[in-house]
């Protein structure tokens, strides 16, 4: 397989392996039977995932489907509010260095779940992670999926996002992306029914020769949806990254909104950095809107701290933590927030 | 007796089915300043828009008389054209199109008679001095970076090109300092002056400084509670709207 | 007034589709074949690099696969196309000596009388060959060239020569490959060092015949510290089967210079729009695009400014309006390739019944081209909901010393927009119609006054009655 976007000329999948880690660390807390839950039948699901959503392509998500070596079934019932977050914990080694999730969550009606994800490695050997979440939150139902990756510099990362969203239903990604050597990851949201919303806010941090491909999209069907993508991330020694956001509205969206915004600071001169964002527009009565910006750091922002006694790293680093901020506080975990802030403070400072 | 220039008789409104407007009675003559007072979410601007035909307010029940003729199914021009004008809380902005090619335009259409471009200037540089406006903004675009002052006194400025029989204040003192009011209220009054009407709908007193309202209304949960001269102004300043809330409630 | 109020009145869409008898002295057979292009070589009087150059293109034309982006252009069948054809006329500098019918052509759209006016020089075409072209005398004495490809390939070969599809190769696409072979008509400008050309010039095209191909080249080239503004027309009459316009512009803008290049393209519903602009920018010059798209069934067109001189300038200021069975595929690119350099794009687009709008564009700064500003607009108005409005701007960046800001909407107007201007008396139409006047407006201002009010009237003429 070819990858232009991101100058890789060719890919090819391992071999597939076992995880056999416990990845499903805090259960016991919440008042989830997994028994119950993981009746649900997946050709179900088959069927009302519709085909323009494809996150990576079929190459990836077949090789999921065909291969998943791990991941969790959730059926949550009507009208249950899980309070605490199902976090599941990836920590890839020698002897398991793949991962392959395959996650499938349905939300009856009026409930609610917040899934955290957390891709990591233990050794500095080559680890491949390919993904499949397909999310199905039927009327008034409340989702948040948190995923954070930071995978060493060699290994691979891919991950398809697939959600379907009902009538008043609402999902809210989080992504942060810190590590791989190529990450590939796409979260694409169909808001079938009105009034259903989807918010995605992701951050990510390109050092060293990191590659990202990063595609959201939004697809309004129903009215009155509401979408919003809000992307921030760093770019620098030689990495590079891909956005594509897509803003979608198809005919009877009527009334429907989507917000797209994309920052990028970048701090060497060798990154790359393409966007390509799209409004694509089949009904009149909506509302799309995309904004954009690329450069460096701020010089008169830049001067200010320092003249406060920061070196000019401190400083930068202050600035891109203020940045990153409002999505780190969407994870509702402090161990977590902490781990991530650690990671950002020891690359951009130390390096 | 003097021919009633606005007569509503028991007007219900609906927005997207839900009732806002209960049961409205009010009656205006030429001449006649009047004030509808009340809390925020009480209707009055729900009345405002009703009476300038805004398509999302559903009259479903009563009429709505101007000059003797049912106004209730007239677009917004239409009824521009008969005589009413409303100052916006919330004036639209329009990229593009400048001030005086709108009112131009606008002017045209309401007095049926095509504006010339010298004369026109000329009335417009004069209303503008009036209310103390820079010459920059009749080139400028419709409302687009104005102040909230700015949208309010470009507002004042449309009323008196448009000379309207009966103009409908809707909070357009919010937004305004004194000294704007001041100017804002003078021009008012130099329109009102003969037998031109206005219905000012406010949340605060502050233009009834300047203005000499013949009645004062109360507008509470759809209905109109209460009307009286000056003095119920004075007794809203007093007690708040709780307190007369409280009043009617036990009543 | 009066002169603005004649204008009203000769604006009426039905002056373009006004057709003439088709009179020719000379066409080829549909489709191309190596003896067609050797046919229309000798039928010019070219000399033979220039025979070698159609019949290379040609090759490189059939070697190329059609495009498999953008518009469906499975319709066109460029075998069906007539290449060339010759006009009954030989090329005039006196509009009395250009044979009636098609002077009455051009007296319709108004070119003599615009000619009188407002513009420092005039060319047009017809089908495939340029019938009139004058400059001004004070122009000529100032070195300034002004004329047909033909001519200037007769008395200015070196210049053609050096220049002639050098900065669209016929290996960029299969359309400038196609170009290169049958290319036929179009004008050449020449404008020397430190001249300012004060007046526009303007170009006029014109297609006739039905089921042909329109494939004129246009090269200017202003050198150092010089001034032009060059004005681009193009319409035809709706005939039933597909034509084809493959136009080339190439404009070199030299150290310290300034080019705008304005178009107003109207052809007919019928037409297929592939038409390649590229301009070069050297140091501290400016190109300025203002780009009107209107007519077409189908449009793909992207002028393309490469800034290789420091400081160098772009601005591209664009309007695209598709209507009913239109698909208008359109935009800019910028090649940021030097330091300093700078370019906005300011892009309206319009679809309504059922037409079709795409914005696409491209903005790439190379590496090392630091200290890079550009900033990107795109605004997209729907005015129904049969119709499609795509928005789609790529951005690749390969250095981190730059500034680069992008915002894009789309949406319809405002409910609350045509209250207030109703409110004020203005009807529904009307006010419509002034919001879209006022949407399109940096446009307008930009465009020459005749322009302006050609366009104003286009809008109330494609908006009467049909918008709600």
């Amino acid at each position: 397989m070819k990858w232009n976007r991101i100058g890789l000329e060719s890919l090819t999948f391992p071999e597939p392996k076992k995880y056999t880690k416990e990845y499903l660390s805090n259960l016991e807390i919440t008042n989830i039977n997994l028994d119950e839950i993981n009746e649900l039948s997946t050709t179900k699901l088959e069927d009302f995932m519709p085909k323009e959503a494809k996150g990576l392509g079929k190459d990836f998500t077949s090789y999921v489907e065909e291969y998943y070596n791990s991941g969790i079934s959730l059926h949550v019932p009507r009208n249950m509010k899980v309070e605490k977050p199902i976090i599941l914990d990836f920590l890839m080694d020698d002897e398991n260095p793949m991962v392959i999730d395959r996650n499938i969550l349905v939300l009856e009606p009026n409930s609610e779940i917040t899934v955290v994800i957390n891709y990591k490695t233990k050794t500095q050997g080559h680890c491949f992670h390919n993904g499949l979440t397909k999310v199905y939150a039927k009327e008034n139902s409340l989702v948040n999926i948190i995923k954070i990756q930071n995978l060493n510099d060699k290994s691979h990362n891919f991950d398809s996002n697939l959600a379907i969203i009902e009538g008043e239903g609402n999902i809210n990604w989080v992504s942060i992306e810190l590590g791989g050597n190529i990450t590939g990851s796409n979260f694409t949201t169909i808001l079938n029914g009105d009034a259903s919303q989807g918010n995605l806010s992701s951050i990510y941090l390109g050092d060293g020769d990191r590659k990202l491909d990063l595609g959201y999209s939004m697809i309004h069907k129903g009215r009155k949806s509401n979408s919003n993508i809000e992307t921030k991330g760093v770019l620098m020694d030689d990495s590079k990254k891909v956005f594509r956001g897509n803003l979608i509205f198809k005919k009877g969206a009527r009334t429907s909104k989507g917000v797209e915004g994309e920052y990028v600071i970048l701090l060497d001169p060798a990154v790359k950095s393409d966007s390509i964002p799209g409004l694509f527009c089949e009904e009149d009565d909506v509302s799309g809107e995309h904004a954009a910006s690329a450069g460096q750091i701020d010089k008169d922002k830049l001067f200010y701290l320092m003249s406060r006694g920061l070196s000019e790293r401190e400083a930068k680093k202050l600035i891109i933590q203020a940045a990153f901020r409002p999505v780190v506080d969407k994870i509702p975990s402090e161990e977590l927030r902490n781990s991530i802030n650690t990671e950002i403070e020891r690359r951009i400072i130390n390096e | 007796m003097k021919k009633k220039l606005l007569d509503i008789k028991n007007l219900k409104v609906n927005i997207e089915d839900q009732e806002i407007l209960k049961g409205i009675d009010l009656e205006i003559n030429p001449g006649e300043i009047h004030v509808i007072m009340g809390p925020n979410g009480g209707g009055k601007s729900t009345l405002a828009y009703t009476l300038m035909g805004h398509p999302r307010y559903e009259v479903t029940e009563g009429q709505i008389l101007f000059d003797g003729e049912e106004i209730k199914d007239l677009s917004p021009d239409k009824r521009a054209k008969k005589g009413v004008f409303l100052s916006f809380q919330y004036p639209e902005e329009i990229p593009g199109v400048t001030v005086e090619e709108f009112l131009r335009t606008s002017k045209t259409a309401v007095s049926g008679e095509q504006q010339k471009l010298i004369p026109f200037k000329k009335l417009l540089k004069s209303k503008m001095e009036e209310l103390e406006m820079k010459d920059e903004y009749a080139s400028r675009y419709l409302n687009l970076g104005f102040s909230g002052g700015e949208k309010k006194k470009n507002e004042i400025l449309q009323m008196s090109i448009l000379e309207p029989k009966l103009s409908i204040l809707d909070e357009t003192d919010s937004g305004l300092d004194v000294d704007a009011i001041r100017i804002v209220a003078e021009d008012v009054n130099r329109l009102q002056n003969g037998n031109r009407s206005v219905l000012v709908i406010t949340h605060y007193n502050k233009l009834l400084d300047y203005l000499k309202p013949d009645f004062v209304h109360i507008l509470l949960d759809g209905k109109i509670v209460k009307s009286g001269g000056l003095e119920l102004a004075e007794e809203i300043d007093k007690y708040g709207y709780e307190g007369i809330k409280a009043k009617f409630s036990r009543n | 007034m009066e002169k603005k109020k004649t204008y009203i009145e000769d604006i009426n869409r039905g002056i373009y589709d006004i057709k003439d008898e088709v009179n020719y002295s000379y066409k080829t057979d549909k489709g191309l074949t190596t003896e067609i292009i050797i046919e229309i070589s000798k039928e010019k009087n070219e000399p033979q690099w220039m025979t070698d150059f159609r019949l290379k293109s040609l090759e490189i034309y059939n070697s190329k696969p059609m495009p498999e982006w953008g518009a469906d252009i499975t319709d066109l069948n460029v075998d069906e196309i007539i290449a060339y054809i010759r006009p009954n006329t030989e090329m005039k500098n006196k509009w009395e000596d250009v044979p009636e019918d098609i002077k009455n052509t051009f007296e319709r759209l108004g070119l003599p009388q615009a000619e009188r006016e407002s513009l420092a020089g005039v060319g047009a075409q017809y089908d495939s060959e340029v019938v009139y072209h004058n400059i001004r005398q004070e122009l000529v004495d100032q070195g300034v060239i002004y004329t047909d490809m033909e001519t200037a390939l007769r008395d200015y070969e070196d210049i053609v020569k050096e220049y002639f599809m050098k900065l669209v190769p016929p290996t960029d696409h299969k359309f400038a490959a196609l170009h290169g072979a049958v290319w036929s008509g179009g004008s050449f400008v020449y404008v020397p060092k430190g001249v300012n050309v004060d007046i526009p010039l303007q170009s006029y095209f014109r297609m006739n015949a039905p089921g042909a191909g329109q494939f004129e080249h246009t090269l200017i080239i202003l050198e150092e510290n010089s001034m032009l503004h060059f004005i681009e027309g193009c319409s035809a009459p709706k005939y039933k089967v597909n034509n084809l316009h493959a136009g080339c512009v190439e404009l070199f803008v030299k150290e310290n210079s300034r080019l705008r290049y304005s178009t107003i393209e109207n052809w007919s519903r019928n037409m297929y729009n592939l038409n390649t602009k590229r301009a070069v920018v050297d140091k501290n010059g400016v190109i300025e695009w203002v780009s009107g798209s209107f007519g077409s069934k189908v449009s793909m067109l992207y002028p393309m400014s490469i800034l290789r001189g420091q400081g160098a300038r772009s601005e591209f200021t664009g309007i695209t309006f598709a209507s009913s069975g239109q698909y208008l595929d359109t935009g800019t690119k910028v090649i940021h390739a030097a330091p300093y350099t700078r370019s906005t794009v300011n892009s309206k687009s319009i679809s309504k019944d059922g037409g079709h709008a795409f914005y696409r564009g491209l903005l790439k700064v190379a590496k090392g081209a630091h200290h890079c500003k550009s900033t990107i607009s795109c605004e997209s108005l729907m005015l129904d909901n049969k119709s499609k409005s795509d928005t789609l701007p790529i951005i690749e960046l390969d250095n981190d010393n730059i500034d680069i800001g992008h915002e894009a909407k789309i949406g319809r107007i405002s409910d609350e927009s045509i209250f207030y201007l109703m409110s004020r008396g203005i009807s529904e139409e009307e006010a419509k119609a002034m919001i879209v006047r006022g949407f399109v407006e940096p446009i307008t201002k930009e465009l020459p006054l005749e322009y302006a009010v050609e366009l104003n009237n286009l809008i109330n003429i494609e908006l009467e009655g049909s918008i709600g």
